[in-house]
């Protein structure tokens, strides 16, 4: 709408009570904080038309108003401070720390937990992980179309509990975030539990002290490291994308996942090439991987010895039509209309090494286990249409209205097999893990 | 006392400013674009906003339109914002939640 009022055209747009203050500093990110609302009690969502009527009706003032009536800017929302140090004080070490804390947690630049202070001489060391200068622009985050120096990188890394050898990977996710393709903008703002997956492949895995087996996702100390990355990536969503939660993050429920989801591919106990390199990186490059998932099931099978008996068993987690990217290629693709990006709906696999095996064992490379994959989860037509808005589908696959006619056909889950991303992770037990993506994965060589 | 000097985290921003449009003076001639991001229930809202004001003001005419670009939420690309600028003098949409 702001792209309009810009153009020339007057504008008013019906939002929901609860997304009030989202849409009024989404607008002013955008540079029109006034853009008219015509605000409703709820959202038009799972809601009868009756309903909706009911609340257009009572909103129509609004939307006369918001058409013919001079934009009032709203009052400004208080600014960050701009100092670039801040200062707190108390009786003892202590006491100044926890006025830093509560500070943070008024000001919704904490994720909640405990924060390692980013003093001056913290993110001193910490600028020593990199050859990149304080100052440099790693780059703009959105959705606040935040500032990304490598100095704010440090500072929020040291807050999250990291070491100055992550830097460069907290650095190089940023970018991974940054990319057209990624459309920040909308999972980081999304109503959906939009979680950015951390894999790390490469020399500097090991050197950083990323877990990449036992318990790779953590808790606990063998993923120390794992935890700190990932958790410096969400503090930069925050503190550098401006992405608050209940301000511009309006997931529904949230996600534990949100805190922190990093860790590195067990390439030792890969039996195909690293996932980096499927993805088109040299074998001895460092690199990236960030995927927003929206959740985690587990692929569990003590019993299968064949890879057609495990592919069933994947199968049944990858047809799970509740959650939403399942089958979602049949009303379109994600896609930013700034830059015109089309996404696939991807989902990343995380193999165990006993299952890997398994597929190994019998002649299998990760493309005939992707193509399996792709022809066992398949879901009739009816099933996956159940939470799908038909028209979307209509406008974005005209072609397919045939199926209307054949509600039992079954259809697959993404539109190809590459849509499956596997890497190998964790330790000795037939338990791996599925995640449901939201569009793809991007992947970046780590730039010291 | 124990003074704790910390680094701001928070980025600074870019910043953008966009001019409102001018408002209706009156809606002679007036053709409103009624936008809808194929978000669930948002045609069922602008059937009613259709009603209610062709209803008010007789002679009204409408035009609906969506994003050429999306998923669940289907998105206007600058090419759908430049031909929907240049068909209709106002617009109401549901594109939020």
């Amino acid at each position: 709408m702001v792209e309009l009022e810009r153009r020339g055209v007057p504008t008013v747009i019906f939002t929901a009570e609860a997304f009030v203050a989202d849409a009024r500093r989404t607008a002013a990110s955008l540079g029109l904080p006034g853009l008219p609302l015509a605000v409703v009690p709820a959202p038009f969502t799972n809601q009868p038309p009756a309903a909706i009527h009911a609340m257009v009706e009572a909103a129509f003032d609004q939307v006369l108003a918001g058409l013919t009536r001079p934009v009032e800017e709203p009052p400004p929302t208080a600014p960050a401070p701009a100092d670039e140090r801040l200062v707190y004080e108390g009786e003892d070490a202590l006491a100044a720390w926890e006025a830093m804390t509560r500070d943070f947690l008024a000001r919704g630049w904490s994720d909640g937990l405990p924060l390692v202070p980013p003093t001056p001489r913290a993110v001193e060391a910490m600028l020593r992980g990199t050859r990149r200068a304080p100052d440099e622009q790693v780059a703009v985050l959105e959705p606040g179309f935040g500032i990304a120096t490598v100095e704010k990188l440090a500072a929020n890394a040291v807050m999250a509990g990291c070491r100055p050898e992550h830097l460069p990977l907290l650095i190089t996710a940023v970018r991974c975030l940054a990319e057209p393709k990624m459309y920040l903008r909308n999972k980081a703002m999304s109503t959906g539990p939009h979680a950015p997956l951390v894999i790390v492949n490469g020399p500097r895995a090991r050197t950083a002290g990323l877990n990449a087996g036992l318990c790779a996702l953590g808790p606990g100390a063998p993923s120390a490291a794992n935890t700190a990355l990932g958790r410096a990536v969400r503090l930069t969503m925050m503190n550098v994308g401006h992405t608050y939660p209940g301000v511009s993050d309006m997931d529904t429920i949230g996600s534990p996942l949100k805190y922190s989801l990093c860790c590195a591919e067990n390439e030792a106990a890969s039996p195909w090439e690293p996932y980096h390199v499927s993805r088109g990186f040299p074998a001895d490059a460092s690199a990236v991987t960030v995927h927003f998932v929206y959740g985690i099931c587990e692929l569990y099978d003590f019993q299968s010895t064949t890879p057609e008996r495990l592919v069933q068993v994947f199968a049944t987690a990858a047809t799970n039509v509740a959650q939403v990217s399942t089958g979602l290629w049949l009303i379109g693709r994600r896609a930013d209309p700034r830059y015109r990006t089309e996404e696939k709906e991807h989902n990343t696999l995380f193999l165990c090494p006993e299952h890997a095996r398994v597929f190994a064992a019998a002649g299998w490379d990760r493309a005939r286990l992707q193509e399996a994959l792709y022809r066992a989860a398949r879901v009739p037509f009816r099933i996956l249409g159940l939470n799908k808005e038909p028209k979307a589908m209509a406008v974005a696959h005209p072609e397919l209205a045939w199926l209307a006619d054949h509600p039992d056909l079954p259809l697959p889950v993404v539109e190809a097999p590459s849509c499956f991303d596997i890497a190998v992770v964790g330790g000795a037990a037939g338990r791996g893990a599925y995640f449901y993506g939201a569009g793809e994965p991007v992947t970046l060589a780590v730039d010291e | 006392m124990t003074r704790l000097e910390i680094v701001n985290p928070v980025a600074r921003t870019l910043e953008f400013s966009v001019k409102p449009a001018p408002r209706l003076a009156d809606w002679r001639g007036v053709t409103v674009g009624l936008y809808w991001n194929m978000k669930a229930g948002g045609d069922a809202a602008l059937d009613r906003v259709e009603a209610l004001l062709a209803a008010r003001v007789p002679g009204l005419r409408f035009r609906r339109y969506t994003g050429s670009v999306g998923w669940l939420m289907r998105h206007c690309t600058p090419e759908d914002a430049d031909r929907i600028a240049a068909e209709v003098q106002a617009v109401v949409g549901t594109t939020n939640d």
